[in-house]
């Protein structure tokens, strides 16, 4: 048996983990402000939706999927405290305005025929879009300092690709002819729009900026 | 997509049969063997009993409605309200309940269809109606979630312990074992009910009181005139212990053992009266 007395580094040499990250504590407020507001808007466009959906899979479907965002939006609910923001409601906010529009068109449809927009909405256009986001702050924030956060991507990130899947499943079993697929666009083409026109869930820079060449990324990692 | 929806607005495919209340009870289906009849009524739902199967099947069949209806419910409280502190508003928290509820619909709906297959029956065997989804339209979140979530779900109760003590006795392992997950679920769901009633009128005593009797209505229409009950003969018993764990105490109990015995003897008596005008009329 090895001498527990023996020193051994601090950091493994497995553990590559590194201080410095893209955000401050303010600005992770206010991006964690702003998944809850988004995660909020969508499961209980999920749960209204599942009484109007006739197709009987997707309706059961879409209430599970109801839940994996609003342990989200709790998950996010819950880190703004830790995040130094005591009152969780004050940041409970969208990007902007033109966030707000889109989200509007995602939950818009309401009748019976509309289940192919109301996938299009949250599988095509939404979901791709919070995984990219998610991805981006995981990828830039401090690995020790912002674990807490971290974390929460990581399993938010993993709901988001299984609901991707359905979402995608679903999709491809709805649409059977030329009409239907030009319906499906149709709407995508009309959200991507507006999504663009906000800059997404976290307005511009949303994902950084691919770009700003004054970012480098040095071959030893500093 | 618009707030508050009616049962008419629910999403159907062309399988289910809508029916209202009148038209189900007049399905000969559902009509008493007479030898099994006691008082006119089937009694308990035992394996030895004539029609044991069929009324299984009806049941099974119920209880696949039901949540399907109930999944809708609890979905509509997540969206139907702003959060917030006000009368029409709720709390966030409760929205989080009510996306856990939906899931927990949704498994009940996944393996009710299953069961129905397991049993011999299909969806659209039997006929739908949507008064159970009537109660979760309710606009006042309060007397939504208590009619729901302590009245139906209270029901949903006493429905899956009747159905697991049926795969019991008929010695169906599959039957008994799924029944008795969906009762966990549901006694977490009336908990969730008689938690949230307290908290939301812990200064409004009046609002309380509302809402308690928006739940005895419920009690009393769900009790589908003496069906639910604590008599041998009611076929679908009155849980008392699970009932107890979800936060009901024995003056509640005995309050819904005593709407069902109303319900039963306000049945009887307009069956009493229809014969008595029948025979007046030489039918």
């Amino acid at each position: 048996m090895a001498d527990s007395k023996k020193p051994r580094a601090a950091f493994a040499p497995w553990d590559r983990r590194e201080l410095p990250g893209t955000f401050s504590v303010e600005e992770t407020a206010d991006r964690v402000g702003q998944y809850k507001w988004t995660e909020m808007k969508l499961f209980e466009a999920l749960g209204g939706w599942v009484a109007t959906v006739p197709e009987l899979d997707i309706k059961m479907r879409l209430g599970t999927h109801c839940y994996h965002h609003a342990w989200h939006a709790e998950l996010w609910h819950k880190r703004l405290p830790e995040l130094r923001e005591m009152n969780p409601e004050r940041l409970t906010l969208p990007a902007n305005d033109e966030f707000v529009a889109f989200m509007d068109a995602v939950t818009e449809p309401g009748e019976h025929d509309q289940t192919i927009e109301k996938l299009v909405g949250v599988y095509r256009v939404l979901i791709p879009h919070k995984i990219a986001a998610y991805t981006y702050h995981l990828n830039n924030t401090s690995t020790i300092t912002d674990a807490p956060t971290i974390r929460s991507l990581k399993f938010a990130i993993a709901d988001e690709v299984e609901d991707f899947t359905d979402g995608t499943l679903m999709l491809t079993s709805l649409i059977e002819t030329p009409e239907e697929v030009e319906r499906a666009n149709a709407h995508q083409l009309k959200l991507e729009k507006l999504l663009v026109a906000s800059g997404g869930i976290c307005g511009p820079g949303t994902i950084g900026d691919a770009y700003d060449t004054s970012v480098h990324v040095a071959a030893n990692g500093n | 997509m618009k707030k508050l929806i009616s049962p008419e607005e629910l999403g159907r495919d062309d399988r289910f049969e809508r029916a209202d209340m009148m038209d189900r009870i007049a399905d000969p289906r559902n009509a008493t063997p007479p030898e099994d009849s006691k008082r006119g009524r089937p009694g308990r739902l035992t394996p030895d009993r004539a029609d044991a199967s069929d009324s299984a099947r009806a049941l099974m069949h119920g209880i696949f409605v039901g949540e399907i209806q109930a999944l809708e419910g609890a979905g509509r409280t997540c969206y139907d309200f702003e959060v917030g502190k006000g009368d029409d508003d709720v709390p966030f928290e409760l929205k989080l309940d009510m996306a856990r509820q939906c899931w927990d619909e949704a498994r009940h709906c996944e393996i009710s269809v299953k069961l129905s297959d397991w049993m011999g029956t299909g969806i659209g065997e039997f006929s739908e109606n949507a008064f159970l989804f009537q109660a979760a339209c309710n606009p006042d979140p309060v007397l939504r979630l208590t009619g729901v979530n302590r009245a139906l779900e209270g029901l949903a109760i006493d429905v899956f312990n009747t159905m697991r003590e049926f795969g019991d006795l008929a010695g169906d392992p599959v039957l008994e074992f799924c029944e008795d997950w969906m009762l966990a679920d549901e006694v977490t769901h009336v908990k969730m009910g008689s938690d949230w009633l307290r908290k939301l009128t812990v200064n409004d005593k009046e609002r309380q009181k509302k809402a308690l009797e928006f739940q005895k209505v419920v009690d009393k229409l769900f009790s589908f005139g003496g069906l639910r009950g604590e008599e041998d003969d009611n076929p679908i018993q009155l849980a008392r212990r699970f009932r107890e764990l979800a936060g009901f105490d024995d003056e509640e109990m005995e309050e819904i053992a005593e709407l069902s015995r109303e319900a039963r003897a306000e049945v009887e008596e307009r069956g009493r009266l229809a014969r008595e005008a029948n025979v007046q009329s030489g039918v």
